[in-house]
């Protein structure tokens, strides 16, 4: 009994400790690969159709999907890389592409897009810079946003204003948003607000508002902090005057109300890109939208892509690029475009009906024009950190509780310190 | 000291075999973890390549990351606050619902629900409160004439933050303390009433001296929670990209570990951490022996 027992606990042991280690060998015989990706529930709906198609024309391969939300996305996947057992591929936000890729994460799929000339051919061109490395890509945009601005009809139809046009400039939004600011239950609060948009994060809005006044955000080989020179300040001085004007509302306000203020129709105007379309669509808003407004140097926005990336480690490189091949197909293209939260990469799709002609009664081209006068959203190392040090860096000011120019200083100090600790 | 019963035979095998998962569980978790976190902190790893060597430069490293030190201020900040807050109000609670109240059952209950509940829902209600716009204590400040107070952005958030800790943590303090109080016999009460001592001073010669072994368990275990003090404060100051206005030491760990691949520095940090609960336990026991009072 007891020698029993002990061979049991033992042998208990060792399974534990191989547990991990045996993997099935890459051959002719079927593989399984798998796809990580965060998003929605909606979107592991339309993934797992890409997938079946695959599957389908593919009866080697086998895809496991798994979706998380975004938090707990980045948090899964560096724990499954430090274990080493990284999914053979998922998605990436370009953004964060080089921190990853710097790293050794990443395979190089420069042999395989030599293997199949001709495959970039139909992609956007603006979407695949963020991934152009000097010896290849090593990873691909799947699909992109570009930001506009929405506008809430009702809203505009009520106040008897004409809607936005792609002849707008900064000028014109502010005093549209004045206009459009309102008590109206008379109680001496802010029923609605004239323009709700996040000023944390660079995409959404103050990006685009530097680039319109000239200045940049980070210089070339990413050393240096450029959002307090120049032009710059004039973009951060024109948001603290939104907020002082009470037109939009501070971050701990816009808190209570969860968030996206148009969505919840407490907002006349937003700056997003196209993911928000199904939300405003499924809360019945009545909204068009219309390109971003231009500033002194003319128009500017923000241009940001979703892509998929292979770990060098995956055991199934083959299989795994076979799949990204698919999803980027016109087919996989077509069932993304379905879908209504991002653009699809390629011309052929985003052109067609597919894209064009989607639930929302409103301009699909704008989005595809925009990419005229788009800025690549910057890809650098550090760049979650970096975007933590300004973002949080500057909502005292937004709040109310510090000054504006004093506080930009600190902020592009420390933000530096990151770059230089992200070298 | 003696013990009445011992395994036997048969018994000690299945003493072991009950012992084992917990063993195991202990080895590989908790020990394993605490050694894996040790050693980590000693090298650079970004959690993809391979770790290097790195010395003692992440411990050396701790007291120039602006960013960690400011993370690291508000644990102490934070926990300064708190620790007392949540002793005293405890302790008065608890000597207020010891006494034969018609519905002090209803109270005791009512006190302890935020320890059973749920500290993410909880601090959703407590967004609601603290509101500016639309929050019911600003309400209540206007009503009386006041005017409002923001109290999530950064000048107020510890405060805030620090008030949710301390109301989410008394029930469970009151608990402790109720069963301290019980135990103290009704005839100090009897003769120090005799000898003309004041409610007060019952409270403060009888009372006092004899819970200072749940006032010595009730601080320890305060301030192991203030120091990884993370769900309310996270729940209240989150902000878009994962940040919060209010970073703590665990935040800061959390944060460099998985989001910006710097195992080597959040480990040092995580011991560093440790340490200090050790330091503190420390003291705490050394105070133990020179003022707790076992009956």
């Amino acid at each position: 009994m007891k020698k029993l027992l002990f061979v049991l606990v033992i042998a208990s042991l060792l399974l534990t400790a191989c547990g991990g280690g045996a993997k099935p060998a890459a051959g002719n015989g079927p593989v399984t690969i798998t796809f990580m990706m965060w998003g929605a529930p909606e979107e592991q709906t339309v993934w797992q159709a890409v997938v079946d198609d695959f599957q389908a024309a593919n009866p080697n391969i086998k895809v496991n999907v798994e979706v998380s939300d975004w938090d707990s996305y980045w948090t899964k996947l560096n724990t499954l890389f430090a274990g080493g057992t990284p999914p053979d591929v998922f998605a990436m936000d370009a953004p964060l592409y080089l921190d990853w890729q710097s790293r050794g994460a990443l395979l190089n799929l420069q042999p395989y897009i030599d293997a199949n000339p001709g495959f970039l051919d139909g992609f956007y061109p603006q979407t695949l810079t963020a991934y152009k490395l000097d010896d290849g890509y090593y990873g691909l945009p799947r699909d992109f946003n570009t930001i506009t601005l929405f506008y809430n009809k009702d809203m505009f139809d009520a106040a008897g204003m004409p809607y936005p046009t792609g002849d707008w400039t900064y000028d014109d939004l502010m005093a549209a948003a004045i206009q459009l600011t309102k008590d109206t239950d008379n109680d001496g609060k802010t029923n609605q607000y004239g323009l709700w948009t996040d000023t944390w994060d660079m995409e959404l809005f103050w990006s685009e508002l530097i680039w319109a006044n000239g200045g940049e955000i980070i210089s070339p080989d990413h050393t240096q902090t450029l959002i307090a020179e120049g032009g710059a300040r004039d973009a951060w001085a024109y948001i603290d005057t939104l907020y002082k004007e009470g037109v939009m509302p501070t971050p701990a306000t816009a808190g209570e109300y969860g968030g996206d203020l148009f969505q919840s129709g407490q907002a006349a105007m937003t700056t997003i890109g196209h993911w928000a379309v199904p939300g405003y669509v499924a809360s019945n808003i009545n909204f068009g939208v219309a390109p971003m407004p231009k500033g002194p140097q003319g128009a500017a926005t923000s241009v940001n892509s979703a892509g998929f990336v292979v770990s060098k480690d995956s055991k199934n490189h083959d299989a795994a690029f076979a799949f990204i091949k698919f999803a980027l197909s016109e087919a996989g293209q077509k069932r993304l475009a379905e879908l209504g939260f991002s653009i699809p990469v390629l011309k052929s799709v985003a052109e067609s009906d597919a894209y064009l002609k989607q639930a929302g009664g409103f301009d699909q081209k704008v989005f595809l024009d925009s990419l005229a006068f788009a800025h690549m959203k910057p890809v650098f190392k550090g760049y979650e950190e970096w975007a933590g040090v300004v973002g949080d860096g500057l909502i005292p000011v937004w709040d109310g509780e510090a000054e504006l120019n004093a506080t930009l200083d600190e902020v592009v100090k420390s933000a530096d310190e990151v770059l230089a600790n992200n070298k | 000291m003696e013990y009445g019963l011992k395994p036997l035979g048969r018994e000690k095998l299945w003493l072991w075999v009950m012992l084992v998962p917990t063993i195991i569980g202990l080895a590989f978790g908790t020990i394993g973890s605490l050694l894996a976190t040790l050693t980590l902190s000693f090298f650079d790893w970004d959690l993809i390549g391979t770790p290097t060597w790195a010395g003692i430069s992440n411990y050396v490293q701790l007291f120039q990351n602006e960013s960690y030190m400011e993370a690291f201020s508000n644990t102490l900040k934070f926990s300064a606050m708190y620790v007392p807050s949540v002793v005293i109000i405890s302790l008065l609670l608890a000597v207020l619902l010891n006494r034969k109240i018609r519905g002090v059952g209803v109270f005791r209950t009512v006190y302890f629900l935020p320890t059973v509940t749920s500290a993410v829902a909880t601090a959703l209600v407590w967004n609601m409160i603290y509101g500016r716009d639309t929050g019911i204590l600003n309400f209540m400040l206007e009503s009386v004439g006041l005017s409002p107070v923001c109290w999530l952005c950064t000048n107020n958030a510890m405060l805030s933050v620090v008030i949710v800790n301390v109301w989410g943590a008394i029930g469970e303090g009151m608990i402790i303390f109720l069963a301290g109080l019980t135990a103290i016999p009704r005839d100090y009460y009897e003769a120090a009433e005799l000898d003309g001592a004041s409610g007060f001073q019952q409270f403060l010669r009888v009372t006092v001296p004899l819970v200072t072994p749940s006032i010595f368990f009730q601080t320890l275990i305060a301030a192991i929670n203030a120091f990884q003090a993370y769900d309310y404060i996270y729940m209240l100051t989150r902000r878009s990209g994962g940040d919060s206005s209010v970073p703590v030491a665990v935040f800061s760990i959390y944060r460099n570990a998985f989001h910006f691949f710097r195992m080597g520095d959040a480990s040092a940090q995580a011991i560093q951490l440790a340490l200090l609960v050790a330091v503190f336990m420390g003291v705490m026991f050394w105070w133990e022996r020179r003022y707790v009072v076992y009956e």
